[in-house]
């Protein structure tokens, strides 16, 4: 400890500013300004780790896949349908299924776009029947993950940009965060319930520091993934033609773009045979995505693309045939260093190669990050309600901040689970019946807003997580009325997709019940009388006050709080 | 089973770095280890850690290794955290 933390630790007595304190500041405002939105995208992200599952649960017409069929196969009959699917479309890409995921997602350039239209299709196909899904309309856990990088409702340049900046501030929350809290390894095991300010503070530590190397990596690796947009000088800088372009594009992505058809007919050659190529070189189960350029013309081109499986990079790693012979043309299978570098952060932030093990670590480790935020959010409140002159009246900001935690924590899991009461409850032949589900979403994370507004904060708080808890544990009853794969169905026919995600969902919600008893079984204490000494020796508040010098100033200990959480 | 293998060296690894530290020796024993002891508690803890990390890399490769040893240890160490808070709602429980 140094002088100046010494000094801090007094009452009463400012000192010069130390480096960790400004930091302590820095952490606070960068950590709190952005943390709304930022909890919402790890909480979103980190459900995304299992968006295929959630997929297959929306649509529960489709039976539960026993075995992945074999791409050589369902290729073919796919790319029948496109014909009518997709008549001239100079590109189109189906994305295989896997062990996790039972559809052909495919999507398409529209040969000649109405206007006002978007130049691109999309649809799934049921990889059996080569048809496309017979299942009600929904974006599936696809919607998650979109919101996770570009929200919704607004242009995604300005959304990503903004999914970017708070990325930013998150990074600067994370390292302000250690630097504040030096102590933060030593302190490593250290959890003081029942102490108010410094049981929340403990929490929080111990979530940031348990998962730093999974929050650093993820914060990172995601700014990467979005870095070509929000740092585009060095790319344009160094790469001044068009062709030179295309050239790092085709080092980063696998994506080869549509030369001009020559205008001479020429049917495809037999797809399967080219996919059987590419899995005796890769393996039976490794195809991810096969996409034809300009079929039917003599310069077609068909990409097998290997997938995300057991490779920490997505880097582009492809076969290329010449669509009406299926000579192959081309095999890449390494890119170069900087290629490669990219490819690999942007595969640890997807986590997609990961088998379910890892998977669930990554989820339990990302959920970890949601409370970590979540805690910081909620440890601005606890801070400052002790120094309320009148707890009852508190000034605008503090209140803006309360009620804006209340929503953003306990209103999104409302608003997550609506979705998926709006999947399984709205008429299956609705118009736009994909987009109301999203609707649904927003309509009541919006209400849960007006709601935390409008009553107290305590009551809100429970009253809410209790919603959010009904709301999850629900949700398998709906399902049981609703659908005819209810949960013990699942488990005994060994349906893990279905019986995890459901079991899932009772977990969360039991989580949220445990919330909501502990909220309101906490008695607010009356307001301090007197500053209780530390426990047990006076090295303990030194340790509080390196962290949060400025509360310190005034307070000295934090063990009397009013927000105090333990019953 | 090589998930298990990595749990099962990072869990007791970091289950001997937190017996290596005064506060948790106080906090289990009422007393501080002697130096001996400590030193010993953690260097077996980093051991562990070390072994954890070699399985994993031996298993899954640099690559996978790496990411998957990361989630373990991650994990170990939350399991960690929890059982001490539990050990200490016991002991204020039995007050």
């Amino acid at each position: 400890m140094t002088a100046i933390e010494k000094k801090n630790s007094k009452p009463g007595k400012p000192a010069a500013r130390g480096i960790r304190q400004t930091m302590s500041d820095l952490h606070i405002w960068a950590g709190l300004l952005v943390g709304w939105i930022l909890y919402a995208m790890f909480l979103t992200g980190t459900v995304s780790y299992f968006k295929e599952e959630i997929s297959q649960w929306m649509r529960p017409e489709l039976a539960h896949q026993a075995v992945v069929p074999d791409p050589a196969e369902v290729v073919p009959r796919i790319a029948q349908e496109m014909q009518q699917v997709a008549p001239g479309s100079n590109q189109w890409s189906l994305g295989m299924p896997d062990a996790r995921n039972n559809v052909v997602s495919a999507f398409w350039r529209i040969a000649k776009p109405e206007k006002g239209e978007r130049g691109f299709g999309s649809a799934v196909f049921d990889p059996q029947t080569g048809q496309k899904v017979a299942s009600r309309e929904t974006v599936g856990g696809e919607f998650f993950y979109r919101f996770h990088f570009q929200f919704h409702y607004m242009p995604v340049l300005w959304a990503r940009w903004l999914a970017s900046f708070c990325a930013m501030f998150m990074l600067v929350a994370i390292v302000s965060g250690v630097i504040t809290h030096k102590k933060i390894f030593v302190d490593f095991f250290t959890f003081r319930g029942g102490k108010g300010q410094r049981s929340w503070l403990d929490a929080h530590n111990a979530l940031s520091v348990f998962g730093l190397p999974f929050h650093a990596m993820i914060t990172y690796t995601g700014l990467v993934t979005l870095m070509t947009m929000t740092m585009p000088w060095a790319s344009t800088a160094a790469f001044k033609t068009q062709a030179e372009r295309q050239a790092m594009q085709s080092e980063i992505s696998a994506f080869i773009p549509a030369g001009k058809p020559s205008g001479e007919a020429a049917p495809l050659a037999p797809l399967g045979d080219m996919v059987r190529q590419a899995q005796q070189r890769w393996g039976e189960d490794r195809i991810g995505r096969v996409t034809v350029n300009n079929a039917g013309d003599t310069s077609a081109r068909v990409i097998v693309t290997y997938g995300d499986f057991e490779r920490v990079s997505i880097s582009p790693k492809y076969m290329l045939f010449e669509g009406s012979t299926g000579k192959l043309l081309e095999v890449k299978d390494q890119v170069g260093a900087a290629a490669e570098t990219r490819g690999v952060l942007y595969a640890l932030h997807l986590g997609r190669f990961g088998d379910t093990t890892v998977r669930w670590l990554y989820f339990l480790t990302s959920l970890a990050g949601t409370a970590m935020v979540g805690t910081g959010l909620v440890m601005w409140t606890v801070k400052r309600r002790t120094k309320l002159p009148n707890p009852d009246k508190p000034y605008f900001g503090f209140w803006l901040v309360e009620r804006l935690n209340i929503a953003a924590i306990a209103g999104l899991s409302i608003a997550m689970a609506a979705m998926l009461w709006a999947n399984r409850l709205l008429p299956l032949e609705m118009e736009k019946r994909s987009d109301w589900e999203i609707h649904w979403f927003f309509i009541l994370w919006g209400a849960s807003l007006v709601w935390a507004m409008l009553r107290p904060a305590k009551r809100a708080w429970v009253e809410l997580l209790w919603a959010g808890c009904a709301a999850l544990a629900l949700l398998p009853v709906v399902n049981v009325l609703t659908t005819d794969r209810p949960l013990w169905r699942s488990l005994i026919e060994g349906d893990w997709v279905f019986s995890g995600l459901e079991l899932s969902l009772l977990a969360l919600a039991a989580l949220h019940a445990w919330l909501a008893v502990r909220t309101w079984r906490h008695k607010p204490k009356p307001k301090p009388q007197r500053q209780v000494a530390p426990r047990p020796a006076p090295a303990r508040a030194a340790d509080v006050g390196a962290v949060v010098p400025s509360a310190v100033a005034n307070s000295a200990v934090i063990a009397t709080d009013l927000q105090e959480a333990r019953p | 089973m090589n998930h298990l293998a990595i749990q099962l060296l990072s869990l007791p690894a970091f289950a001997l770095l937190a017996l290596a530290m005064d506060r948790h020796q106080l906090d289990l024993f009422g007393r501080e280890l002697a130096p001996g002891q400590t030193r010993g508690l953690r260097r077996f803890g980093w051991l562990a850690l070390l072994a954890s990390l070699a399985v994993a890399v031996a298993l899954k490769g640099w690559s996978l290794g790496l990411v998957t040893w990361c989630g373990h240890i991650s994990l170990s160490a939350a399991i960690v955290i929890l059982s001490m808070m539990a050990w200490e709602q016991r002991k204020s429980v039995k007050k």
